[in-house]
């Protein structure tokens, strides 16, 4: 799929799947609504298909195959057991036997509580502390930024954590401090939005740089020709909507 | 007077579109050419960790971003590959994200054939993976056992560079570049537990977060978003989409401090009014 | 019938949740082995779940469709996606590019998912552009904080902010970097970390109340 033409209509579609979705912030039309529902089709699909020729094929069927070959009967029961859970799940939309689809969803939570539970107890909870207090160990050692950069830290995990903590009620010394962390999260959330704008106009960039480079002559001028389509469109959506509009009047 | 100021906070944002478009497009076509001059110290510090190992080191590369943060993420991934190939590092290419597939093919038809790295001695790719959990724990072991075949589906180990590979203990480090928060499970199950060096390429919008593994040296470098990738192609002396995407994007965001600080001029003007 | 419909189901939580946990401080090849195993137990059941959003998009389209609902035509373009890819991965057996070249999917995920996916989330753009003319009010000392730090942090991420920085407060001797850098790295980072060890506490105690029977709104109705 590598010719000349399958990369002209590879422009073509591109583009104008792009353009549709863009002509929503004009206005919502029908091209926008064909590439939205398009995408759930789409998206759907590809995972679909991956979950198919990457976890089904070669994980349950190849070994399934295999084992009942050699007759190793412990990996054909270790094979059919979790597709069967995983079948269960599907029993959900069934009103009279949904209920089996507890015995899926119950081995995926006990799994994922499992393994998160110790993970997240030493990554972000033990971790952070010790991050927190570490400098503290060898303090007097340390240079004046890194002396200030340690207690600043420490001052603010602690006033953020005071926030959080609603035991206690926040009056007197602990709204003071809480208010104090409402500060550092300021800070947090700003800085977070100052690289929001960053993440979401490089996404932004992406785009145009395609609809840029489809716009060339190797491209037939693919771009060009979808935002001629698009503003005939609109001129003449607008054109019948006022003669209709007069014509009721 | 009152009526005029209202009536510019109340602007069509249409306009407002159609001048952000105008901002990103023109420097596309036209670029202004600013060159980046600082270098973050997290980015400096993923440069100099590839830049100090020896000749012959591999390192695994986990490339985990779909179509959507292509545009932060695909540049960065091609700069610490080539940056790699350029100093001999060995690199297992992996990926728990489905939609990856068609970029990392991207990065491995155009790049190795530049450092004349051969498939199999230089570099191997594994195939996509659904269950993160499984393979960052497995790997621990045993890599053959969970990933016995490569993403052409012949065994692993007849390739070259993974005779000597077994678990963890034969890499240097690990690198992953992610739109996801697949680079805490790397901190989390195998940085924090087994001891390995975590690296991470990430997205604006997630590189902030990541301020406490950093500071705590959980992470021992961080490239974040359009920026770090710009950075990293400077430090490496190949500028590409990091750079232009970069150059392209600053009459954008001074577009938003613009407007911002425009919008909140006329507010304080109308609350005197 | 209890058993069958609620106890059994919740032993099942508790015995895979408390070898899952063990395992993780038991460094015995016994905890490696069933990890492995477990592993791929749930690798493959949650394969199914993708199953069960296919079938629930389904079939709020079909009956979109069904019943004519206004737009019901665009329900079938839901379907047409879906057949395109599905045809493009038999055709070219789940392969992005055969011998260096792009096969059906491999055209299909570069000219039709890609710029799908991609576009959707770039939209979002457009609306911080209009977020940002339209309601970031700055009424307190708190919201004037979050501006300075998101300016900062926006004039240090491009080439230009860094050239204005530099010709208003060069005489600080300190570039625009340096400072995003320690705004990162400091302050932020006690936001961040005071959030962290929030959430990890939280999580935490919802495992356990999952492991234990106590939380059980994952079962669904009793």
């Amino acid at each position: 799929m590598d010719t000349q033409v399958s990369v002209i209509l590879g422009a073509f579609v591109a583009s104008g799947l792009t353009l549709f979705i863009f002509s929503f912030l004009y206005k919502d039309n029908p091209f926008f609504k064909i590439a939205e529902h398009l995408y759930m089709g789409v998206g759907l699909a590809w995972h679909i298909q991956l979950t198919i020729y990457k976890v089904i094929i070669p994980k349950v069927w190849e070994p399934l195959k295999l084992a009942w070959q050699n007759g190793d009967t412990f990996t054909v029961w270790m094979t059919i057991i979790p597709t069967v859970l995983g079948i269960t799940l599907v029993t959900q939309f069934i009103p009279k036997i949904s209920w089996i689809s507890r015995y899926g969803f119950t081995f995926l939570m006990g799994y994922a509580a499992g393994l998160a539970l110790p993970a997240g107890l030493a990554t972000d909870f033990s971790n952070q502390i010790l991050g927190t207090i570490e400098p503290f160990a060898n303090f007097f050692s340390l240079s004046l930024g890194r002396m200030i950069n340690a207690v600043i830290i420490l001052i603010g995990t602690v006033s953020v954590l005071f926030y959080f903590f609603f035991s206690v009620e926040h009056k007197g010394v602990v709204k003071k401090i809480s208010n104090f962390g409402i500060y550092f999260l300021m800070i947090y959330f700003g800085a977070s939005f100052g690289n929001t704008v960053m993440a979401r106009f490089s996404l932004l960039y992406g785009r145009f740089d395609l609809l840029v480079r489809y716009s060339q002559k190797e491209y037939f001028y693919a771009t060009n020709w979808i935002i001629v389509g698009l503003l005939i469109y609109f001129i003449a959506e607008k054109i019948i909507t006022n003669k209709l509009l007069k014509a009721r009047s | 007077m009152k009526e005029k100021l209202n009536k510019i906070l109340k602007l069509d944002r249409r306009y407002l579109f159609v001048l952000l478009t105008l901002s990103i497009v023109i420097p596309i076509i036209k670029p202004i050419g600013i060159p980046s001059k600082s270098i973050s110290t997290s980015v400096k510090d993923t440069y100099n960790f590839i830049e100090n190992l020896p000749e012959g080191s591999t390192i695994i590369l986990s490339l985990d971003y779909d179509p959507s943060t292509a545009p932060e993420l695909h540049p960065m991934a091609s700069a610490v590959l080539k940056h790699a190939f350029k100093k001999n590092i060995k690199v297992i290419i992996l990926t728990f994200i489905a939609g990856s597939g068609g970029l990392i093919d991207e990065l491995v038809r155009t790049i190795p054939p530049q450092y004349s790295k051969e498939y199999g001695k230089d570099y191997v790719v594994l195939p996509y993976m659904a269950n993160p959990l499984a393979a960052l724990t497995q790997m621990a072991s045993d890599i053959h056992s969970f990933y016995d075949k490569d993403i052409n589906n012949k065994p692993l180990k007849d390739y070259e560079m993974m005779k000597n590979i077994k678990n963890y203990k034969d890499v240097a480090g690990v690198i992953g570049i992610t739109g996801t928060a697949l680079l805490d499970y790397w901190v989390v199950y195998v940085g924090d537990k087994y001891g390995v060096p975590i690296l991470g390429g990430v997205t604006a919008i997630s590189q902030v977060g990541y301020g406490p593994y950093l500071q705590k040296k959980q992470l021992k470098g961080l490239i974040g978003g359009m920026k770090g990738a710009a950075e990293y192609e400077k430090l490496i002396s190949q500028p590409w989409k990091g750079t232009s995407g970069i150059d392209a994007l600053n009459i954008a965001h001074i577009l938003v401090i613009v407007f911002i600080i425009f919008s909140n001029i006329v507010l304080l003007i109308l609350k005197f009014l | 019938m209890n058993i069958i419909k609620k106890y059994i189901p919740l032993t099942i939580v508790f015995i895979f949740g408390i070898i899952t946990l063990a395992s993780y401080y038991v460094p015995h090849r016994a905890s490696d082995e069933y990890l492995e195993w477990i592993n791929k137990w749930e690798n493959i059941v949650s394969a199914f779940a993708l199953f069960l959003g296919m079938i629930s998009l389904f079939y709020s389209h079909y009956k979109k469709i069904q019943r004519k609902v206004d737009g019901w035509g665009y329900s079938l373009f839901v379907y047409i996606g879906f057949f395109i890819i599905m045809g493009a991965a038999i055709l070219s057996k789940g392969n992005i590019s055969k011998e260096g070249k792009l096969t059906y999917l491999g055209w299909s995920f570069n000219n039709i998912f890609n710029p799908l996916s991609a576009t959707m989330f770039s939209v979002l753009a457009f609306f911080i552009i209009s977020t940002a003319y339209r309601s970031f009010k700055i009424k307190s000392f708190a919201a004037f904080l979050l501006f300075i730090c998101g300016l900062i942090l926006m004039l240090g991420n491009i080439p230009l902010g860094e050239i204005i920085w530099d010709k208003v407060f060069g005489w600080t001797k300190l570039t625009i970097g340096e400072i995003k850098d320690w705004i990162i790295s400091v302050p932020s980072t006690a936001g961040r970390r005071g959030i962290m060890i929030g959430i990890a506490i939280g999580a935490a105690v919802t495992s356990l109340k999952i492991i234990f029977g106590i939380e059980r709104g994952y079962m669904g109705k009793e």
